[in-house]
């Protein structure tokens, strides 16, 4: 269900806040106030910060009313990552239109493979203005790029260049590039960037020139790989993947929900109809993505990778249960999408499964309750069957206390 | 490519159970229910609607943040023993049957 293709000469785009700036196109005028957005948790502190809030003195974790009490002016927008999420989705497929090896990174960070282009569109000058006229009918002022060999050098110069501007690096020139930048560049936590900077060292060329075994000594295999990157001495190249079209599930509630057992009954619901997708069958689910839209704009969203592909229901719906949990949607739900994302081939626990007695009488009476219900649809020409589920029944309007869904045997 | 996240989804809906059936209903002289009347123009009971008994009344006010809810509720039961449950919406003033 997926195939893969690499480039070792990489372009970097990047759109730094850009939730916020999905926020300030869907919003006209919104660009010329203080702005925040709060975190998609239930901790009610600001995630991204506009400059002019910013300059007003307000930060990213704060609490809402630290942040009015710096700026009363703020205006604060609940999160919609559904709509960034397919403001990305929108960005990558007009990327793909320039190059078809594409690698997304998180939200507005985007790798895109570049070798061969020059036989299209010349130097890397005129394929960054590809690039950018791709991504511009979209609306993205503030993108950034960069380009260079190998992901984390094109990474580099994007993040180092002035907004709808570009840095491109010659090959060949990476280290001499690379000596002059601050180690802020480098994926690092809070705690080793702490330490290398009371070890004086500041810049690239600085962690470059010391032996490397010392790094790798002092913090080890983070620290050797960190002192590669810093030396020019790896060029990971873009790896495009061709993902497989989703297998989609979806329910539409008649009143926004907000009980998590219900919610966690209309994830169980779904699971078991996205598992019965004809495309999935011989495939084990590797990726999986639960959003939901919410009452008024916002939206919620959890992206589980699992550990092991699978194919059974209860160990897909563990970590959305656990989401949903630890970290619910914010607001009533009226709409749930589950979606299978990515795949990994099947292995025989379908035939082992089938092995056991018990289970081969089941699977022998679902076979018959599925002809029944293709019997009864095919006389009434629609689904006539369907399970009673409780959604509110503590409620005082009768009509919300029950519901029927499509029982699909 | 990555199909974008909102692709044409199917449509599949929870369907409401006991949802309010609108009726007509023919009031007594202090105010509460006496006849029920269909206006889908199917049978109401096996008496006409006629109510035999008035059980308890409840107001519900509801939902002032959504769209707001407000109601008088009648719990009767019609002549040949059939319970229902009547309410009038106070903001359209219609009449509304279903079961308890």
């Amino acid at each position: 269900m997926s195939r893969s293709s690499t480039s070792s000469l990489a372009a970097c785009v990047w759109i730094p806040l850009f939730p916020l700036r999905c926020e300030e196109a869907r919003h006209e005028g919104l660009a010329v106030y203080p702005t925040a957005l709060l975190a998609p948790d239930t901790t009610r502190k600001l995630w991204q910060v506009s400059s002019l809030a910013r300059h007003a003195g307000v930060k990213p974790g704060m609490t809402v009313s630290q942040a009015i009490g710096l700026c009363p002016t703020l205006r604060l927008l609940e999160p919609d990552p559904v709509h960034y999420d397919d403001c990305f989705a929108s960005l990558l497929s007009a990327l793909n239109e320039v190059s078809p090896v594409v690698e997304p990174g998180d939200l507005g960070l985007v790798y895109v493979g570049t070798d061969g282009l020059e036989g299209i569109f010349g130097r890397p000058d005129r394929i960054l203005a590809a690039i950018r006229e791709a991504v511009r009918p979209s609306g993205r002022p503030t993108i950034r790029l960069g380009w260079g060999q190998g992901k984390f050098v094109a990474w580099v110069a994007a993040s180092r260049s002035k907004p709808d501007d570009a840095i491109i690096v010659p090959v060949g020139t990476e280290q001499a590039f690379l000596a002059s930048q601050p180690i802020s560049v480098l994926p690092l936590d809070s705690d080793t960037h702490r330490r290398l900077r009371q070890l004086g060292i500041r810049s690239l060329g600085a962690l470059a020139a010391l032996p490397e075994e010392a790094v790798t000594a002092q913090f080890g295999a983070l620290g050797r790989r960190l002192w590669r990157l810093a030396a020019g001495r790896i060029a990971e190249p873009v790896e495009g993947r061709i993902a497989p079209e989703p297998i989609v599930a979806a329910l539409t509630f008649f009143t926004p929900v907000g009980e998590r057992e219900l919610l966690a009954h209309a994830l169980d619901q779904l699971i078991a109809r996205a598992l019965k997708a004809p495309r999935r069958i011989g495939w084990r689910v590797h990726a999986v993505r639960l959003r939901a839209d919410l009452e008024g704009t916002s939206s919620w969203l959890a992206t589980i990778l699992l550990k092991d592909a699978t194919a059974d229901a209860e160990r897909i719906g563990a970590p959305l249960k656990t989401r949903l949990e630890q970290s619910p949607p914010t607001g009533g739900v009226e709409r749930l999408v589950l979606e299978f994302t990515a795949f990994a081939p099947g292995t025989s626990e379908l035939q082992l499964f089938a092995r056991d007695a018990q289970a081969a009488a089941r699977a022998g009476q679902q076979r018959a309750l599925q002809s029944a219900a293709r019997e009864i649809r095919m006389r009434v020409k629609r689904a006539a069957l369907y399970h009673v589920i409780e959604v509110q029944p503590w409620s005082r309007l009768p009509e919300r206390r029950y519901a029927l869904i499509d029982y699909e045997p | 490519m990555v199909a974008p996240s909102r692709a044409p989804l199917r449509a599949d809906r929870l369907r409401a159970v006991n949802d309010p059936r609108p009726v007509a209903v023919e009031l007594n002289a202090d105010g509460s229910p006496a006849v029920i009347t269909a206006s889908d123009g199917r049978t109401v009971g096996p008496s006409d609607g006629k109510i035999e008994t008035v059980g308890e009344t409840w107001r519900i006010d509801d939902e002032w943040w959504r769209k707001t809810i407000s109601r008088v509720y009648w719990e009767v039961i019609l002549e040949g023993g059939k319970r229902v449950v009547l309410f009038q919406d106070l903001i359209s003033t219609e009449w509304f049957m279903q079961l308890p």
